[in-house]
């Protein structure tokens, strides 16, 4: 061999030494295994254990009594009997509760909050940590929770009777708490005939072919175009990032407001009904503006627009027990700051347009966050779960601040006049509460020249302490004024004497 | 080098050597070793006592009437013929005068009776040709404590191994060969190899035979692959004529992967490859290199071949199909989430829909799944404790052997149990791709627990203090190293 072949002490290690840094990086190996093992059955446990695909869920829900579950006021809403094989089966009181409650069918499955706390109703987990752990020494493992729902039944059924025969949803919060007093869906379906298992293959049928699809909960997973109902979020957006003030009047608004407003070349319309002059925050919202709120938008700029939003739980799920669907100010992908294509898009975002879409829900939060000074509850929905070992509540959460104080209250203050101003009556028609001071805004979502546009409406009331905030939808309704607005205004005033009542 | 084998030296090999070991037979208590299996057996029984109150509260809720003897353990005929298997190994060690390792045979004791247990516990049809799966798993284990204690009392010379390494080698590459012309396919890999009744999974087999040869490769060439090195500008790197086996390891390992689908082989063998180079020469850039290699191989093959790429997409994320392609997985996180800190109990776990079980191939893929469902994350500790018990005492005996060849053949035969355990537990887990490697003493099947069987008897004839000396190193190196070692002495 040509290379040198140097053999010195100094070079040859024992083997011993090799061999004990061998046994050292295999009991680390070892420790990453005890740790996914720690994290599968500690940390993920309970989210695995409840997923509604889970053997031992499917298995239960076969054989076990689900727990009861009672309106706020202690009315059952779903309780359970057993068919002539002695079988359990669900019976559910009101179809009104079928965007909410869902059903528990032994061919199709859950949906609902059947589905959403199906191993708290089966008695699989339960919400004390503890006790969950040592159910395995108990004679009987199962613990079926009952649920007690901060929804009203009454409400709800006031809610589902608003809105007709017209498909749209309602939502009415607590704005303090985030108690959700009703969650709305028109139309609604009969669980009854999904739990019984000899008539749940015509009725799931039916169901799914039905053109309303009443098996939609649009409160939470309905996505519509917001239209000016979202100028809220921009108002939020501008003043808490300091762009405009309340009494911000843009140079040019007027000849914007007569001419159109040119955006990169392209020109965005006033619709019929704004005078053209000057106006500052409280009357453009009032009248409803778009060359305002554009101006505004823009001017706060795509990332503060975004960013309001975000906080106020756009792009993503709500945390919230039931499924949602994630609302979104734009569709994303774009090269402008949160993802808008140009400044046309933010400018017809800015009051509603444009690829913005949200849900009900979404928008009740926005107007229970103006009502809440700034600052956004969690929606709650389940007041608390009873079990063979007692009563745990879930305690209301603030999820954040999303904005100022200062902020809220120039919002609400625009809110006000929106419903109890001179022109704002005229675009809010009926949702003024006789003999309490309201606040909302209402929407009409232009959907692109195909039929008559969604109406909305938001609000709170009364102004001065809200104790109730709302979202209205009506799909098709026409202008917010409407349909919308005056289903606002009626929910609002039952809501609130169910509260003086309860 | 151990001062005992000075006076030995140049006599080893004649007649008298010979007789000299063979000659004094002396028994030789290893009460630690009893007191182990005597805890083995009660907590073994405890939990076929467990076992059994679980299945008969559940046949009294299906309103069958108690039988007779109702808390008779589970299936305990099976767990005692067990256990009186353990308890004649320990003897035949006693009987013989063994003075060797007394903590192993009492941890792949206790795993081979939760094995047991745990086959007791599942629906007996699942497989299995001697009347079901406790029974064939019994028969196959009383096999494989059969196979430890007469390799452990038999083995009292090393040199079949040491002298004919390259014969071994050509045996494995043989064996390999066969499987991939002759295997036949079982669940889309090549694995399993037929002959006449028998039918088995050569990987098993081969990786004690790699080890063999890698240990006696290794320790040959160990002076020049530590002390050589190719210089390349700046770069040192090893004698590059060494490197060759490296490549041909690598080549083997691919192959397996394209030929037989079986990474989880594919990975044993090239991990306990580097881990061995690396305890011959204690050089990371062998370990560098490696790993190199290893991902550019991971690469090539996930781009050439589905069932890789469609492992590692599965592995990455199983809830994005959890119905179909990442069904086994996600149903694995499910038992192990289900199990919790404490467990569901034996027997008490592994809910029934529509009369299937929720993992298919539990018994052989999912052991630890089952098992961290019904005996929880303590369990799951307990047993992996077990194994790194077995890992420390392979790698202790390693670490005091006599020479360089017992040395690197008992780190090798560790690595083998522990890196296996490593990679089906890890997949189980969904730390690593998921392979179909067996979990060793646990898993269902009968060529796993005899390889395991070999190694576990192996490593105790190793750690036997009465075995015959090792040869005197012979080569070039080896005289340089002599004189260095008298000169440290």
């Amino acid at each position: 061999m040509g290379r040198s072949v140097r053999i010195g002490r100094g070079q040859r290690r024992p083997i011993g030494e090799s061999v004990t840094r061998v046994g050292v990086a295999l009991s680390l190996a070892f420790g990453a295994l005890a740790a996914s093992a720690g994290y599968w059955q500690v940390v993920e446990s309970a989210p695995l254990t409840a997923s509604a695909d889970n053997p031992a869920v499917v298995a239960a829900a076969r054989s076990v009594v689900r727990g009861p579950i009672e309106d706020r006021s202690g009315v059952w809403l779903a309780s359970s009997r057993r068919d002539g094989t002695g079988d359990p089966y669900r019976v559910y009181r009101d179809p009104v509760m079928s965007p909410v409650i869902g059903y528990a069918s032994r061919q199709y499955g859950t949906a609902g909050l059947e589905r959403a706390l199906d191993a708290e109703l089966v008695g699989l987990r339960r919400p004390d940590p503890v006790s969950d752990m040592l159910k395995k020494f108990e004679a009987e493992p199962a613990d079926p929770q009952a649920l007690q729902l901060t929804i009203s039944l009454e409400l709800q059924r006031a809610a589902v009777r608003a809105l007709g025969d017209r498909r749209g949803a309602v939502v009415i919060l607590q704005p303090r708490t985030g108690d959700v007093l009703a969650l709305a869906s028109n139309p609604v379906y009969d669980a009854n005939g999904l739990a019984k298992p000899e008539t749940a293959e015509d009725v799931f049928r039916r169901l799914r072919e039905d053109p309303a699809e009443p098996l939609l909960p649009r409160a939470t997973q309905g996505r519509y175009v917001p239209g000016s109902v979202f100028k809220i979020v921009t108002a939020l957006a501008a003043l808490d990032s300091g762009a405009v003030r309340p009494d911000t009047v843009f140079p040019g608004q007027r000849e914007a407001e007569r001419d159109g407003l040119v955006v990169s070349g392209f020109r965005i319309r006033e619709h019929g009904g704004v005078p053209v002059q000057d106006l500052e925050l409280a009357p453009a919202t009032e009248v409803s503006s778009n060359i305002y709120y554009a101006m505004a938008g823009l001017a706060a700029g795509a990332e503060a627009l975004v960013a309001v939003a975000e906080r106020l739980g756009f792009n993503a799920p709500l945390p919230f027990v039931l499924p949602t669907a994630p609302s979104q100010v734009t569709n994303g992908g774009g090269p402008l700051p949160g993802g808008f294509k140009d400044d046309v898009e933010l400018a017809n975002a800015a009051y509603g347009q444009a690829e913005t879409l949200a849900t009900p829900l979404q928008m009740a939060l926005v107007a229970a966050t103006v009502a809440n000074d700034g600052v956004l509850m969690e929606p709650r929905l389940v007041a608390s779960m009873t079990g063979r070992d007692g009563t745990r509540t879930n305690q209301p959460r603030e999820w954040r601040r999303v904005v100022s104080e200062e902020t809220a209250a120039a919002v609400k203050a625009a809110m006000r006049e929106a419903v109890e101003g001179e022109l704002g009556r005229r675009f809010t028609t009926g949702a003024d509460i006789p003999g309490v001071e309201t606040a909302g805004k209402s929407g009409t979502a232009e959907l692109g020249g195909r039929g008559e546009p969604h109406s909305w409406f938001i609000g709170f009331a009364p102004v001065d302490d809200p104790q109730v905030a709302i979202a209205v939808l009506v799909e098709r309704g026409g202008r917010g004024a409407e349909a919308a607005a005056p289903i606002g205004g009626r929910m609002m005033e039952a809501a609130l004497a169910e509260l003086a009542g309860g | 080098m151990s001062a005992a084998a000075r006076p030995m030296r140049g006599r080893a090999g004649t007649p008298d050597a010979r007789a000299g070991v063979l000659g004094v037979i002396r028994p030789r208590t290893r009460w630690r070793e009893f007191w182990l299996l005597v805890l083995v057996g009660i907590t073994l029984t405890i939990g076929s006592v467990s076992l059994n109150a679980t299945v008969v509260a559940a046949d009294a809720e299906q309103g069958a009437a108690l039988p007779a003897g109702a808390l008779a353990p589970y299936r305990g005929g099976l767990l005692l013929v067990y256990l009186g298997a353990l308890l004649a190994a320990h003897l035949a060690q006693v009987l013989a005068g063994r003075r060797s390792d007394q903590v192993l045979l009492p941890a792949v004791g206790m795993l081979g009776g939760i094995s047991l247990l745990l086959m007791s516990r599942l629906p007996q049809d699942l497989a299995g040709q001697f009347g079901g799966l406790a029974r064939t798993q019994l028969i196959w284990l009383l096999i494989a404590v059969a196979l430890t204690a007469v390799v452990a009392v038999v083995v009292r010379s090393d040199r079949w191994l040491r002298l004919y390494k390259y014969t071994w080698a050509a045996a494995g590459v043989g064996l390999l060969l066969l499987t991939f012309v002759a295997g036949r396919e079982v669940n889309g890999q090549r694995l399993t190899l037929d002959i006449g009744p028998l039918s088995g999974q050569p990987s098993e087999l081969l990786k004690v035979i790699l080890v063999v040869f890698l240990a006696g490769y290794l320790s040959e060439n160990r002076a020049l692959l530590v002390e050589q090195s190719t210089r390349v500008g700046p770069i040192r790197l090893p004698p590059l004529p060494y490197l060759a086996p490296m490549a041909a390891m690598w080549a083997i390992a691919l192959g397996v992967v394209v030929v037989q689908r079986d990474l989880g082989a594919a990975l044993l063998f090239f991990a306990v490859f580097l881990v061995l180079l690396y305890i011959a020469t204690a050089r990371w850039s062998y370990v560098v290199i490696g790993l190199v290699l290893f991902l550019a191989g991971s690469w090539l093959m996930y781009n050439l071949f589905g069932h890789v790429k469609d492992r590692v997409d599965i592995w990455i994320d199983p809830f994005a199909d959890p119905r179909v392609a990442g069904y086994q997985i996600v149903q694995a996180l499910y038992a192990f989430g289900r199990g919790g800190i404490l467990g569901t109990g034996l027997g008490n776990g592994l809910p029934v829909v529509a009369g299937r079980l929720p993992i298919p191939l539990i018994h052989a893929d999912f052991p630890l799944a089952a098992l961290g469902e019904e005996l929880g994350l303590i369990g799951i500790l307990a047993i992996l404790g077990l194994y790194l018990v077995v890992i420390e005492r392979g790698l202790r005996i390693a670490a005091s052997a006599a020479d360089d060849f017992r040395a690197l053949l008992a780190a090798g035969l560790s690595l083998v149990v522990g890196v296996q355990a490593f990679i089906i537990a890890a997949g189980n887990l969904k730390l690593v791709p998921l392979t179909g490697i067996t979990l060793p003493f646990v898993s269902y099947g009968g060529s796993s627990l005899v390889a395991n069987a070999i190694v576990v008897g192996l490593l105790l004839a190793l750690s036997d203090r009465g075995v015959e000396p090792p040869p005197p190193p012979q080569r070039t190196a080896g005289r340089f190293r002599r004189l260095i070692d008298r000169g440290a002495a």
